[in-house]
């Protein structure tokens, strides 16, 4: 398989108040002010800021497993938002390979979005079918 | 010898490692620890036999569980059947006194884990609802915690005299080993890591 | 209500049938935000072209909640999670049809205090009845203290 157990990788999401503002009009048709409007969602909401839909959270998980693998195919994707992630913070996304069936051609990846504090609100893990060398 | 106190594996409903893969992770990553301690949610696992596990990778695994109470969540180390019997494990609001009283009897060790977590660690209940008695321990250092946490929770340690263990709070593969605890003698069963909690001179490690 | 009576009660039981269509543009603005680089999701040209396996989070049914479900119940309450299980590739500009249930309710306590656990599932079919893909959406609720 092109995967091991303990391959790790990650990327540099794009959470800006301009893409979050896209993913809430162009892309979902869910804007509402605690995605886009960092006031209201502290004096309204009383969260810290705007935050990054939860959907655009797993999405961006998402991508990150097709950025370290390309071609392979999600079969299950679950994660758990546990805290805030704010728009125009810088987070990371990480993937860890933590299980591997030959037999199958799947690996289980573990996955966490990282803010700047080091903190993790969001989490999760997939189930890939990866992709087989030609 | 170094174990760390606190993880979860898919037996818990917000659990997603497999025992398997935290072994593979061990020592695929080198983690410093000799095993660890599977504390599932409101619940202890009795059936799951990890014995070949701990031979194919030379790791104690042992069992506890995490249950919960007015003062949040606390971790049992051996549990027994007379324990089991003595509480309801699936209530999310046990009296702490009932857990650490029926803990005491029944030979086994309660430990309330991450106190400066809001709404499930000790430090947000002493002021509305007093200093519980009977804690001797608790977690110092959770993998889970939040900048500010785990300070509170020394200090409060430190308040009360109490003991302090460390442990991951993993629910995923690569977080465990994040936090331990380093006991001063050989932990071979659930018996030993009682006794070696009621003994003491163990400390909590912190590796994040 | 209590959450036994919820789960007795509402549980496994199909509410709403909805027909949502998969629009082109929102499929590629999805891709794009998200960060997707794989062309099967970010380039209409390409052979194998289909919406991100996540995509279908974005939707709901005609009702949220069953008919006689007490909708102040989870009024207030935030979104936990979600869990898609991709059973077939997303075809843009398809129409797939959406049911929705009630998986699970339970109550744990963590960080926010004592909270009730509400399991929304939706399972998305194509025309033919195959089935695309699973969204559970975990929704919790603060327990009054």
């Amino acid at each position: 398989m092109m995967v091991e157990f303990g391959d790790e990788f990650e990327f540099q999401p794009d959470v800006s108040m301009p893409t979050v503002k896209s993913f809430t009009t162009e892309a979902t048709r869910m804007d509402f002010w605690r995605f886009t409007d960092h006031e209201k969602a502290r004096e309204l909401g009383g969260l810290p800021g705007a935050i990054v839909p939860g959907i655009m959270s797993q999405g961006i998980l998402a991508a990150a497993i097709h950025r370290f693998l390309p071609g392979s195919t999600i079969r299950k994707i679950d994660t758990i938002f546990r805290a805030p992630l704010l728009v125009d913070s810088s987070p990371t996304a990480r993937g860890v390979v933590t299980h591997v069936d030959e037999e199958e051609g799947t690996a289980e990846i573990d996955l966490t979005l990282v803010n700047e504090a080091g903190e993790t609100p969001v989490l999760g893990t997939a189930v890939v079918e990866v992709a087989r060398a030609e | 010898m170094i174990l760390d106190l606190h993880n979860h594996s898919i037996k818990s409903d917000d659990g997603r490692a497999r025992v398997e893969s935290y072994c593979q992770w061990i020592r695929k990553k080198e983690i410093p620890i000799d095993g660890f301690v599977l504390t599932e949610h409101r619940q202890y696992d009795d059936e799951s036999d990890y014995r070949a596990l701990e031979d194919e990778f030379g790791l104690r695994i042992l069992k506890g569980s995490e249950v919960e109470t007015e003062y949040g969540h606390v971790l049992v180390f051996g549990v027994n059947d007379d324990l089991r019997a003595a509480f309801d494990f699936t209530r999310i609001d046990l009296p702490l006194a009932t857990v650490l009283e029926e803990s005491g009897r029944c030979g086994a060790q309660a430990v309330p884990c991450h106190p400066g977590r809001p709404n499930v660690g000790l430090c947000a209940h002493y002021e509305t609802r007093g200093v519980p008695e009977g804690v001797e321990i608790i977690e110092v250092a959770s993998g889970g915690s939040r900048a500010g946490e785990d300070e509170a929770a020394a200090a409060l340690a430190e308040r009360h005299d109490y003991a302090g263990v460390g442990g991951s709070d993993a629910h995923i593969v690569s977080h465990i080993g994040r936090c331990a605890t380093r006991f001063p003698r050989e932990i071979r069963d659930e018996e030993d890591l009682v006794a070696a909690l009621r003994e003491g001179g163990f400390e909590a490690v912190r590796w994040t | 209500m209590d959450v036994e009576e919820l789960k007795t009660r509402f549980v496994g039981e199909e509410f709403d049938s909805t027909e949502f269509e998969v629009k082109p543009a929102d499929a590629l603005a999805f891709a794009r935000c998200c960060g997707e680089t794989d062309p099967r999701y970010s380039d209409p040209r390409h052979p194998e072209y289909q919406a991100p396996p996540t995509f279908m989070t974005r939707f709901h049914g005609r009702r949220t909640m069953p008919e006689e479900f007490p909708e102040e119940y989870f009024q207030g309450s935030f979104d936990g999670g979600k869990t898609v299980i991709a059973h077939a590739p997303i075809p843009v500009g398809a129409t797939l049809v959406g049911t929705s249930q009630i998986a699970d309710v339970y109550r744990k306590t963590g960080r926010s205090g004592s909270m009730t656990f509400l399991v929304h599932r939706m399972e998305y079919r194509n025309q033919e009845g195959e089935p695309i893909s699973t969204v559970d959406w975990k929704l919790i609720r603060k327990d009054e203290a």
